[in-house]
């Protein structure tokens, strides 16, 4: 089934040569050498020449066709503003190089390098990389640790500009040089609520716990040592105070998971 | 390994049988089922001996009250037990155990049910067994349909839940965060003055077959999770000024026609479904799974099955289960059926432990009877 839908963005992006990379429910992730309106020798801003990602959401059958084409149109509209405001803001993310709403496509830097065992660097990747091929020491060596930090100081600095990602995992960050940039913007939104933001961090911690079991707790208090060092060098007093909240509503949320339990 | 499901067979006897009691809502349900003793499969299957139901119906434009649903349980509940003993013809002395539902649902209808439970259960001297009521319509689902691990979308009058199994729990994935899809249907069924016989939910569905042109509605999927209250008062809002004093006319943007309230109910269950078929599709898609079992009163609709059965077919091997209304809608022998697996685990409730309970989540329920 996945020709059938390689076949429908062929449609849209006709002579275009495509290589699925992954496939959500969502959407379908692909690969391209082309860049959509210039030559790759000129595309001055970007560190990959020759390489971007299209992300692709594929009209779904079951739904009224109305209804599929506004849901479409108003996601990818909403992930390529989301996008091209952390672009202005200078948080790591891929560059958008171009959309088209109506029928949910989307072109963007590809970002990320391969790891010697031929995987997509994403923080995911990296550390399952390192759990498996290596002496376990590895796993908490500084290196990951600079890592973390930085990952949680990404993270940080997303919430201090009052935005919020939905759906932190670790196979949702991906790692360039050893900088963390942030991807997937599906279910983002806007908010500057601790109770969000404590919401966002819980889903991390949830995904960290769940796919990187065996060193989650030294991983998520470095994740929070960064968010919390954000927080206090790039904001000062204020920032401190907002940390604070959001750290309390992060126990708060802990306390009652992520389904409220109905009982009494 | 698997779990001995026969420690507790009667000598002599190589089945079980169990009687359940179902009364969380308007539906009063007693079911009879019998078990061989084993593990069920396809080739060793359960029986159901007798399933018989009672539907508390109210005139259009009401809905069912806690107090008089309870009063409609207590004056049935004797005739339809005894009915169900002679369709199945057993007797007490046949019984192995008394199921009834201990929640979620309705308060007083529970607790006019339970008493019917705990006084057969100590006329006849059986044990008793408390079933949580979506589990109860998971394990039917399973056995009916022979599904072995589905994702399981499980929609009612009361419920609306996105449920994967994992590790001896049926694990809620998604699920509504205000009204149940049921109920939405319902309530606007009642703003419409829809007949509620035989089900509002069934009537919506026969009036939007007609329905041609789309209302622009809100969609609201959050994450794995669904609100529905802002589409009901939306598409109310809508009813109200269309059918209310104002008689205010709406067109439809392309066609000009005018929009009637079989487009409304089209409209409302198109929006809706979809929803519900996204937020399973994501969660097929975390837990790796292909099959999709739907569950609970809303499960009977064709729409939703073929919304579903689109979907499905984009996914590789990909297959859908459905039951048809004696099965979808609550019934007795769901509550027995899974009240006798948890039965034969050795899982009975004494008599103090007996109490009703509103709230009851799926994910609270220990599934001793699997441990795949």
């Amino acid at each position: 089934m996945t020709d059938y839908l390689v076949g429908q963005v062929q449609k849209h992006l006709p002579h275009i040569p495509v290589e699925v990379v992954s496939q959500g429910a969502e959407a379908l992730v692909f690969k391209t050498s082309v860049h959509p309106y210039l030559p790759n020798s000129i595309s001055p801003y970007l560190d990959n020449h020759d390489e971007y990602i299209i992300k692709f959401r594929p009209p779904k059958p079951y739904r009224h066709p109305k209804i599929d084409a506004s849901i479409t149109k108003n996601r990818t509209v909403g992930e390529v503003k989301f996008m091209s405001k952390l672009a202005r803001i200078g948080i790591r993310a891929p560059s958008l190089i171009s959309a088209d709403f109506n029928n949910g496509i989307i072109w963007m830097e590809c970002l990320g390098q391969t790891l010697p065992n031929g995987e997509v660097s994403s923080f995911k990747n990296w550390l399952w990389y390192l759990e498996r091929n290596e002496i376990p020491d590895k796993c908490v060596s500084d290196e990951v640790r600079v890592v973390c930090i930085k990952v949680g100081a990404l993270i940080g600095r997303l919430h201090l500009n009052n935005m919020v990602h939905g759906d932190l995992t670790s196979s949702n960050i991906l790692l360039e040089n050893f900088e963390p940039a942030l991807i997937d913007f599906g279910l983002s939104s806007y908010s500057g609520l601790a109770e969000d933001k404590a919401v966002d961090l819980y889903v991390m911690e949830r995904a960290i716990l769940s796919t990187h079991s065996v060193f989650s707790d030294k991983y998520n208090a470095w994740l929070l040592e960064g968010y919390e060092q954000i927080h206090e060098t790039e904001f000062g007093k204020q920032g401190k105070k907002k940390h604070l909240e959001t750290i309390r509503k992060l126990e708060d949320v802990r306390l009652r998971g992520r389904k409220r339990s109905m009982l009494g | 390994m698997t779990v001995d499901l026969d420690k507790y067979v009667k000598p002599g006897r190589d089945y079980y049988i169990a009687l359940g009691l179902e009364g969380s809502a308007n539906k009063l349900g007693v079911g009879i089922i019998r078990q061989p003793v084993g593990q069920l499969s396809q080739t060793n299957r359960a029986e159901v001996l007798s399933n018989v139901r009672d539907t508390y119906v109210t005139p259009p434009g009401e809905g069912f009250l806690p107090r008089d649903t309870a009063r409609h349980h207590r004056n049935w509940v004797v005739r339809i037990i005894k009915r169900a003993l002679s369709e199945a013809k057993v007797t007490g002395a046949d019984l192995d155990c008394i199921c009834f539902t201990q929640g979620p649902g309705m308060g007083a209808p529970l607790q006019s049910v339970v008493v019917a439970a705990r006084t057969l259960a100590q006329l006849w001297e059986l044990p008793l067994v408390g079933v949580n009521h979506c589990v109860g319509h998971i394990e039917m689902g399973r056995e009916i349909t022979g599904a072995d691990n589905p994702v399981v979308l499980y929609v009612s009058g009361g419920n609306t839940q996105v449920i994967a199994y994992s590790k001896q729990r049926y694990r809620i994935f998604g699920e509504t965060l205000d009204i149940a899809i049921g109920n939405c249907l319902d309530r606007f069924a009642r703003t419409l003055k829809i007949p509620n016989e035989p089900a509002p939910g069934y009537n919506i569905e026969q009036m939007a077959k007609k329905g041609k042109h789309l209302v622009n509605l809100p969609y609201t999927v959050k994450g794995m999770d669904l609100s529905m209250s802002g589409i009901l008062a939306h598409v109310d809002g809508l009813a109200k000024d269309m059918f209310g004093k104002q008689g205010k006319k709406l067109v439809d943007e392309e066609t000009g026609e005018l929009i009637t309230a079989e487009d409304l109910c089209f409209s409302l269950q198109e929006i809706l479904y979809s929803m519900l078929v996204e937020i399973t599709e994501r969660a097929l898609a975390h837990v790796n799974s292909n099959q999709v079992l739907i569950v609970g009163g809303v499960g009977s609709n064709e729409r939703l099955q073929e919304m579903m059965k689109l979907m499905i077919q984009d996914r590789k091997n990909g297959q859908i289960y459905a039951t048809d209304e004696r099965f979808c809608i609550d019934n007795g022998i769901m509550i027995a059926h899974a009240g006798l697996l948890s039965y034969r685990t050795g899982q009975t409730n004494d008599l103090w432990n007996t109490v009703c309970t509103q709230r009851f989540r799926t994910d609270e329920v220990f599934v001793k009877w699997r441990d795949d």
